[in-house]
């Protein structure tokens, strides 16, 4: 079945990598005048603070992550079972569900940050709020205190791009992880008369296990390699001084993300010929 | 079409298939195949690859929906049931003991391999299923061999011994037929002997469906012997006439003969 399945499959990859390239490019383009506004207003408004650097923000970001990604990558790991075990393969929500997992999961994670710094501050009318000067707090000594109190609203934010960009990799290796136990075991096992629940229970999971664990790991760095942007959100946020991503940089970097995803694209749809296939031309 | 005994067999019919149609996607598998297959008999299933041997055994314990896009016409009755209607498919399967042609070696002990049927049935007590583990790897022939190490990996054990652990499993529910799909592809001459004889022994006991590459496997066992070729059953009579100088159809006797393929 597989086999029959590796060139439509293949086929179908390539195109949605291509919509998602493209996609993510015009993206870019777009925003960046407004992600270039974020960074300079930000830093205009910004006030002075005595709490500077980025352990604190590191810190409360992994008090973050840790918690919403393990959720995400359960609410995924259960998303898989369902399409893979439950829904029959013809089914159109699955169809439905699995051309935007393989789109999400192939932007870059840092890129997910970029558009979400925007979105939300832009558009979402999350970035007035920031903007106002901080609460200050004076204590008794007399030295005014930034209260190291998180932004309720930028929780939220962080909390919905981090489910977004963790789900879809615990869904697919998951899904990848069940599709790897091969045919031949499960229908030897439902031929002595198991029912679903035991087939899953007694050969699925305990061979699928290791693969869903490795999937989910994969899926958790991918959440904490997006903690880098995050530093970077709170960058702005509480540290002094006109210290923003200098436009250069911001370019420089925005090129580098969209070189990473023409490459990523061309590695995943093998466009470049492998030797084997090759081989298989010359021998014919 | 209602079973009537032709051939003087004495028992009744088992399964009865009528008109059955199969198809994968647009290609066919079977193209409306009927026949009877009586209690108590062996049946030989012969026939070239892509005849649609292994497909009619995947219809009869309701392996087929399992692979996506298939389309099943005409009826399949198991004394008198008609199975597509069975609402209790795990019973069915139960019912029917299936050997595949490539050994699969479930992740478990050979002691829970065998245990395993047992155990999704309900079976919890530790003396029945040691009984019924020790009397099934006897039937296949494999309990000399793994006596003393039940509890190693059933997926360590050679290829022949799989083979016939899998024989071992589908005993282990007592079903009343008994589909074997090529059992002796991995097993040695040897072996292959010994459990054909435990095949004749079990025939009284339940009814066996023998899907063989090896012509002579069906005439040494079947009662009758039943020939596919694409698709379609080009004869199906005793075991005796398909082997011997005039069957009915050509192709049978040279397919027999190996004058084609």
């Amino acid at each position: 079945m597989n086999a029959l399945m590796t060139r439509p499959e293949s086929r179908k990859k390539i195109a949605l990598q291509g919509i998602a390239f493209i996609m993510v490019g015009a993206a870019f383009i777009f925003l960046w005048n407004d992600l270039k506004k974020t960074a300079t207003a930000h830093i205009q408004t910004s006030s002075v603070s005595r709490i500077s650097g980025t352990l604190p923000s590191l810190l409360s970001d992994l008090n973050l992550i840790l918690p919403i990604s393990l959720m995400a990558v359960l609410f995924g790991v259960a998303c898989a079972f369902y399409l893979e075990e439950w829904l029959p393969a013809t089914s159109w929500v699955r169809r439905f569900i699995e051309s935007p997992v393989d789109f999400l999961i192939e932007i870059p994670s840092l890129l997910y940050g970029l558009l979400a710094i925007t979105i939300f501050f832009n558009y979402a009318g999350i970035f007035k709020e920031i903007g106002t000067p901080p609460l200050q707090n004076v204590n008794e000594s007399g030295l005014d205190v930034i209260p190291f109190q998180r932004n309720t609203t930028i929780f939220y934010a962080e909390a919905l791009i981090f489910i977004l960009m963790v789900t879809p990799v615990a869904l697919k290796t998951t899904q990848e992880a069940l599709r790897s136990v091969a045919t031949p075991i499960r229908e030897s096992a439902y031929v002595l008369g198991a029912n679903q629940w035991q087939v899953l229970a007694k050969q699925v999971v305990p061979l699928a296990f290791p693969r869903i664990l490795s999937g989910a790991c994969r899926a958790m760095s991918r959440a904490f390699a997006a903690a880098a942007l995050l530093i970077g959100i709170h960058i702005s946020d509480h540290t002094t001084g006109p210290r923003g991503i200098p436009d250069r940089f911001m370019l420089f970097l925005g090129g580098a993300l969209l070189l990473s995803t023409i490459s990523s694209f061309l590695k995943e749809s093998r466009l470049e010929t492998s030797p084997t296939v090759t081989a298989r031309h010359d021998s014919l | 079409m209602k079973s009537n005994n032709q051939n003087g067999s004495q028992n009744p019919a088992v399964i009865e298939v009528a008109d059955l149609k199969v198809r994968y996607g647009d290609k066919s598998a079977l193209k409306g195949v009927s026949f009877d297959v009586y209690r108590n008999e062996i049946l030989g299933i012969i026939g070239p690859a892509q005849s649609g041997k292994t497909t009619l055994l995947k219809v009869i314990n309701r392996t087929l929906e399992f692979t996506p896009d298939t389309t099943v016409e005409g009826s399949v009755r198991l004394d008198g049931e008609d199975i597509s209607t069975i609402g209790d498919v795990y019973g069915l399967r139960r019912r029917i003991g299936m050997v595949q042609p490539l050994p699969v070696g479930l992740p478990l002990s050979i002691y829970d391999n065998v245990a395993f049927a047992p155990r999704t049935a309900g079976v919890r007590s530790k003396s029945e299923l040691d009984e019924t583990v020790e009397r099934c790897l006897q039937q296949a022939a494999l309990w000399e061999e793994v006596k003393d190490r039940l509890s190693t990996l059933g997926t360590k054990l050679s290829g022949g011994q799989q083979q016939r652990l899998t024989i071992a499993r589908a005993l282990s529910h007592q079903p009343d037929i008994l589909c074997l799909d090529e059992f002796s592809i991995a097993v040695d001459p040897i072996t292959t002997m010994r459990i054909e004889d435990v095949l004749k022994t079990l025939q009284t006991e339940m009814t066996i469906l023998l899907v063989t590459n090896l012509v002579q496997q069906a005439k040494r066992l079947a009662n009758r012997t039943a020939f596919f070729l694409n698709g379609d059953l080009i004869e199906i009579d005793a075991t005796d006439i398909i082997f011997s100088e005039n069957p009915s159809e050509q192709a049978t006797y040279d397919y027999v003969n190996g004058t084609f393929g």
